[in-house]
């Protein structure tokens, strides 16, 4: 098996991890208009709360997963309704209330740093088997994260396009104003974009621990700018746009560890961020208002 | 010198340098409105360029592993630091400041942090990666030859005068055409350009000029200390500098000023001392940094106009109006 068509199997698996968080994240901007620079801990905590379930509590790995992806999203629906939505509905200006969630950044890491101590930890999946599929090789572990962002994105495309709640959020995310004049109950789209956005920030943030098989504290907010980079080349607000950012960006990255060096990974991420700022500043996928 | 008095001294020394560090920040976010999230780079980089400035050339025998190595006197290597930092923010800003939304600049500052720290970490012929730069000599002191405790006066009144110098220009700044139309800009950069200012090429100097003082800063701590590593200057910095800012008042230079001795000196050396937990040494740092975070959040939602607020400009001709339209609707 060649080294490229291995590069390209990891460049899949880091597209997954990073479609659901960028994903997340973009969702978010879209339906509230601002970013939040506290979501890498959102990552953090995710992963932290999986492994006290799977270690602490000594529940089946799956299982642990599933419930803290949902207490994550618990977490961020009450971050929102108990600080952020307070400071929206003060009429703050977006420069402090992104300067709201910087610092809620800063607390949240260092609050997991006290909770949880700052050793490395690991979530481990059982039976670590290699498959092959034509030229590519994945072991079980990151054959489920690929299986899990596949039926997520799955899952949102129909939420997005086939349920109520899920026009509405694309409503709110073209026009605030015209989603309140159609008899859009705003508030409780905010409310449920929140709870879907900490639980893709978790889910994101237990696959990327896995991913990388062993994580601290600090392993979210680090990797906080590529899904910058991946939310803005797709187009800000636009989660297929994120989709789309996720694989150029998880292609690019792992493609580049072979044919340039593997300490550049990053950088290269970066490289296209700025690209993309300078060239395309809306991203691939266009959204109105969102890329002035 | 007792302990107490050599501890005081150096407090001194490290509240101008926080005080250089608000200023700039203010001008940047209190003054033109712009989000540097990664601040704190920029004072390393000047820190690194005025350290490997006046290094020698790297010897094989100290093994650190640098570049330049000019052997240059302070004060034009703190001027080679303060051009680094400036270039950077040019660099920086020529990327983020096109877009009008804050958030773009955010993000592209966030992600320079990033980047810049693994650089510096990873290419270790910059500045020695993890290690860092070490046994940068005194400045002025080859010919001063003064003992440590009587050359930390020196350094007082050295950082002293580039204090008072750069806080002049800060207020000078902020007085002048170039600070109204910054603020003006940022209360609303349609209504700005509409009066034919361009908006992108002043908030570009408040960049650069924020970023000079965030070098020369860096720069004067590195003469002070000696030595400058990556664990020196890690994201926590740059939220102790807002913190500074926003409780001291944004916008206001004397705020600026008050908060770097609240938050950086009064705050940090008052929980210095904290006995640690055994066995969780992270922890009194990591409580620390929750009520730095917090202290941001609370400061916007209780007083988001600091201790010491900006004043608000009044125009004579306004109030002219105003009593004019009372008179008018009176009759």
């Amino acid at each position: 098996m060649s080294v490229l068509a291995q590069s390209v199997g990891f460049g899949l698996i880091t597209a997954s991890v990073l479609a659901l968080a960028a994903v997340g994240l973009s969702l978010q901007f879209g339906v509230t208009n601002y970013i939040n620079f506290a979501y890498g801990e959102f990552l953090t905590i995710g992963a932290y709360l999986a492994w006290t379930l799977s270690h602490g509590l000594h529940l089946n790995v799956y299982l642990a997963l599933v419930v803290a992806t949902l207490i994550m999203g618990v977490l961020a629906l009450l971050l929102n309704r108990f600080l952020l939505r307070p400071f929206t509905k003060k009429g703050v200006p977006l420069l402090f209330l992104l300067v709201v969630t910087f610092g809620l950044s800063l607390f949240l890491s260092n609050l997991t740093l006290a909770i949880w101590g700052p050793d490395f930890q690991s979530l481990d999946l059982p039976r670590e088997v290699p498959h092959a599929f034509g030229p590519f090789l994945f072991t079980t572990s990151q054959l489920t994260i690929i299986g899990i962002a596949a039926v997520a994105m799955g899952a949102l495309h129909i939420l997005l396009t086939r349920t109520e709640i899920g026009k509405a959020m694309r409503a709110m995310s073209d026009s605030v104003d015209l989603a309140q004049i159609s008899g859009i109950d705003t508030d409780r789209i905010t409310s449920f974009t929140w709870l879907l956005s900490g639980c893709l920030a978790g889910l994101a943030g237990i696959v990327l621990a896995i991913n990388i098989t062993s994580f601290q504290p600090n392993f979210g907010g680090e990797f906080l700018f590529v899904i910058f980079a991946a939310v803005i080349l797709g187009g800000v607000g636009s989660p297929y746009g994120a989709m789309l950012g996720a694989l150029v960006i998880g292609l690019a990255t792992e493609m580049s560890a072979v044919l340039i060096n593997s300490a550049y990974k990053n950088d290269v991420a970066f490289a296209l961020l700025i690209l993309t700022l300078l060239l395309r500043p809306q991203g691939i996928i266009r959204m109105a208002g969102k890329a002035a | 010198m007792s302990p107490i008095v050599y501890y005081l001294t150096t407090l001194v020394v490290f509240f101008f340098i926080f005080a250089i560090s608000t200023w700039g920040l203010n001008l940047q976010f209190g003054t033109a409105g712009i989000l540097n999230f990664t601040y704190i780079t920029f004072f390393a980089i000047g820190g690194y360029f005025t350290g490997v400035s006046m290094l020698g050339r790297p010897d094989a025998l100290s093994n650190m592993r640098y570049i330049l190595g000019l052997n240059l006197p302070f004060p034009i290597a703190l001027l080679v630091g303060a051009t680094a930092a400036g270039v950077l923010g040019l660099l920086v800003g020529l990327v983020a400041l096109r877009r009008l939304r804050s958030d773009y600049l955010a993000i592209v500052t966030v992600s320079v942090g990033a980047i810049v720290y693994d650089f510096v970490n990873v290419n270790t012929g910059l500045f020695n990666g993890a290690d860092g730069i070490a046994g940068i000599p005194y400045p002025f002191n080859d010919s001063l030859n003064l003992d440590p405790n009587t050359y930390t006066f020196f350094y007082i009144a050295l950082t002293g005068l580039v204090t008072l110098v750069l806080g002049l220009l800060a207020f000078r700044i902020y007085n002048s055409p170039l600070g109204r139309t910054l603020r003006a800009i940022r209360e609303d950069a349609d209504v700005a350009s509409a009066f034919g200012k361009d908006s992108y090429r002043f908030r570009m100097i408040a960049m650069v000029v924020g970023c000079v003082y965030a070098g020369i800063a860096g720069g004067l701590l590195v003469g002070f200390i000696s030595a400058l590593n990556p664990g020196g200057w890690v994201a926590g910095e740059t939220f102790l500098l807002y913190a500074a800012l926003l409780l001291g008042g944004r916008g206001n230079n004397w705020g600026a000023l008050l908060g770097a001795f609240l938050v950086p000196v009064l705050f940090q050396e008052a929980t210095r001392y904290l006995p640690q937990i055994p066995g969780h040494a992270e922890l009194i740092p990591a409580l620390r940094n929750m009520i730095v975070g917090g202290l941001l959040i609370a400061v916007l939602w209780f007083r988001p106009e600091g201790i010491l607020p900006e004043r608000k400009a009044k125009f004579p001709g306004v109030e002219y109006l105003k009593k004019r339209k009372a008179a008018l609707e009176v009759g």
